[in-house]
């Protein structure tokens, strides 16, 4: 209980960095650390393989883009925040969000379900486990997301066409 | 035989978009052979999920109860792929879109097939997004500022919206322990609070994609900033694999428990049919007012959701039908008005009556039709919506019903009114095109036959209707 505790706290912490932070790259590192954080708590479920692919895939690859993305198009540039159109819709937004967060917590704590009480399933999170779903019962579940990686690629290549010079809608909309 | 058949439709269209993104690479003429060749997939998956229909009577659950093929998930895949092939005619030989708009309206389909025939939660998740997907590219793929605004905020809250979905799904996992809908009714005799929460999320998840309203706050700015054919796909396709989600994780996985679901939808319908309709009458531009009548749409879909009883389900699937056929005919003419330009304003269709009075003449049968005018599907579809509202001793659902059609006649007469009003001389006379012609075509034969001669049709949703009672 005690790992878990420290664990959950470093996630939550990192998690509220990434929306706090003021500069990109900084909420890009709380994200690294939130990720290690839940990649910690796989182990403690003994789930070896979710765990080395949290580290891998996302501290590591997903997280070089996203720095790369950032360093790229923020060098150099003082961020200043846009001014809010609408006044206190943050602080509103949180005290609801932590409302909300909180009476799930409360609930899942409180009732657990069935599932939640029989304990982890055999193989959880191994290589076994997950390259028996994955390649056996699931496999046509994979096959449906191969299919929407192919329309990411496609949507990369129709949003980088550089923008049509005609904006007749806003023209015609000046003469109105 | 092999049960693997019954999915042949989706390996078709999946295989399709893998031919059409071929065909990009061909070279020649790019966009008509790609737009060829995603007609030739969606007509052929048409044929196949028909031929299917016919046959087999007997629901097979596929997959350890992931998929549930059978009338209902068959009829949902008739309903999108006409969404499909209408925007692919619509977009006939547009180059402004890009040359993978034919593949990604595949794959959107698909995804709205998916939607149809899901079995568990992780097929409904999966669905949603590969759904969503493509209509994210596709609603910023004509790179105007509106089109990048609608693609943005379309990205931005779909994304939001998926994240409670999950979220929701994840609960009800961890409340019931199964993720099929078969074992979801055994299970959900008893409430337990993580399960309310999980299906209160879901629910949330599945509205923001249907257009119910406290979260219909994107469906104008996407629908204004969108292509045209892009625009009508999500207004036919998206709704009808939304609705047909909707229907089938409450009245197959919740039919037990009503209590917990049923109010909720009950007022949500009510709120959205007038809410939407209201909206809908100070609309100028045609694609926000035919968004904001979407959303009402939506509410009188919830209504046949909320009546929870075969008559609900089944008025929910025919409606479904009138409102595609009607909004197929709208975008046909609104892009026949607009020629090259990205809207069309009330004032765009001003003189129409005379310059072309055929195309005046359906474009008034289909907003009839979308106000429930008799002899038109509409009214047929909201006849048997009613019916179904008064039968489960509902009448504040059809109060609503009426209060929400009456609103709506206000707001499709304002275009028809236009259409007599003396014309601009300056703006061009709306040319007719060929896909657009056959769309059109298409779209008042079956507004007009669904109002006039809707027994086949309704013979067929009845049979299709009937997993209700299925265990």
């Amino acid at each position: 209980m005690i790992p878990f505790s420290i664990l959950a706290v470093v996630a939550i912490a990192g998690a509220l960095g990434v929306i706090l932070g003021k500069q990109p790259v900084h909420s890009a590192l709380f994200l690294v650390g939130n990720i290690l954080a839940l990649a910690v708590l796989y182990l403690l479920l003994s789930a070896e393989f979710l765990a080395v692919a949290q580290v891998i895939v996302y501290a590591g690859a997903i997280m070089v883009l996203f720095l790369f993305v950032v360093t790229l198009l923020t060098a150099g540039k003082e961020e200043s925040e846009p001014p809010e159109d609408l006044s206190g819709q943050r602080w509103t937004a949180g005290i609801l969000a932590i409302g909300v967060g909180g009476a799930l917590a409360v609930l899942a704590a409180g009732h657990p379900g069935p599932k939640v009480a029989a304990g982890l399933p055999v193989n959880f999170g191994n290589l076994h486990g997950i390259g028996h779903l994955l390649w056996g019962s699931d496999f046509l579940y994979l096959m449906a997301l191969a299919i929407m990686l192919l329309t990411a690629a496609l949507g990369i290549l129709v949003l980088n066409r550089p923008m049509r010079r005609t904006h007749v809608r806003h023209q015609r909309r000046k003469e109105a | 035989m092999s049960s693997m058949h019954l999915m042949l439709p989706e390996y078709l269209l999946a295989g399709f978009v893998l031919l059409t993104l071929v065909g990009n690479m061909v070279v020649g003429d790019r966009v008509r052979v790609a737009s060829w060749l995603g007609l030739i997939g969606l007509l052929s998956s048409f044929v196949v999920s028909a031929s299917i229909w016919s046959v087999s009577l007997k629901p097979a659950v596929l997959l350890n109860g992931g998929v549930v093929v059978d009338n209902y998930s068959l009829l949902v895949n008739l309903f999108v792929l006409l969404a499909g092939i209408g925007a692919i005619l619509l977009g006939w030989g547009e180059t402004r879109w890009g040359q993978e708009f034919v593949a990604l309206v595949l794959v959107s389909v698909l995804g709205m097939m998916i939607l149809g025939l899901a079995g568990n939660t992780i097929v409904l998740f999966l669905g949603i997004e590969v759904l969503s997907l493509p209509l994210y590219i596709l609603a910023a793929s004509e790179h105007t500022a509106a089109g990048g605004e609608a693609g943005l905020k379309y990205l931005l809250l779909g994304a939001f919206s998926s994240g409670i979905l999950l979220f929701g799904l994840a609960l009800l996992y961890g409340a019931l322990g199964s993720l099929s809908f078969i074992n979801f009714a055994s299970l959900t005799n008893v409430g337990t609070p993580m399960m309310w929460a999980g299906l209160s999320l879901t629910l949330v998840g599945i509205f923001f994609k249907l257009g119910i309203v406290p979260f219909h706050m994107w469906v104008p700015d996407v629908y204004e900033g969108s292509p045209s054919a892009v625009t009508q796909l999500m207004a036919f396709g998206t709704k009808v694999g939304a609705a047909a989600i909707l229907l089938r994780f409450l009245d197959f996985g919740f039919y037990l428990s009503p209590q917990w679901w049923g109010p909720a939808l009950g007022y949500l319908a009510v709120l959205t049919m007038i809410v939407g309709n209201l909206l809908a009458l100070p609309q100028t531009d045609l694609k926000r007012l035919l968004g904001y009548s979407g959303i009402g749409h939506a509410g009188f879909l919830l209504v046949g959701v909320a009546t929870h009883s075969l008559d609900g389900a089944r008025a929910m699937l025919f409606y479904l039908l009138p409102y595609g056929f009607a909004v197929l005919g709208a975008f046909a003419v609104l892009i026949f008005v607009a020629g090259n330009q990205d809207s069309v304003t009330l004032s765009d269709l001003k003189g129409l009556a005379s310059r072309r009075p055929l195309m005046a003449a359906f474009f008034i049968i289909v907003m009839l039709s979308f106000a429930g005018i008799p002899l038109t599907g509409g009214f047929v579809g909201k006849f048997y919506l009613l019916q179904a509202a008064l039968f489960a001793n509902q009448p504040g659902l059809a109060i609503g019903l009426v209060v929400g059609t009456l609103l709506g006649l206000g707001a499709y007469l304002r275009p028809v009114q236009a259409l007599f009003s003396p014309a601009d001389e300056s703006r061009p006379v709306p040319q007719w095109t060929v896909g657009g012609a056959i769309v059109l075509a298409v779209a008042i034969i079956g507004t007009i036959g669904l109002g006039v001669y809707p027994t086949p049709i309704v013979h067929m949703v009845n049979q299709s209707a009937n997993f209700f009672w299925l265990h």
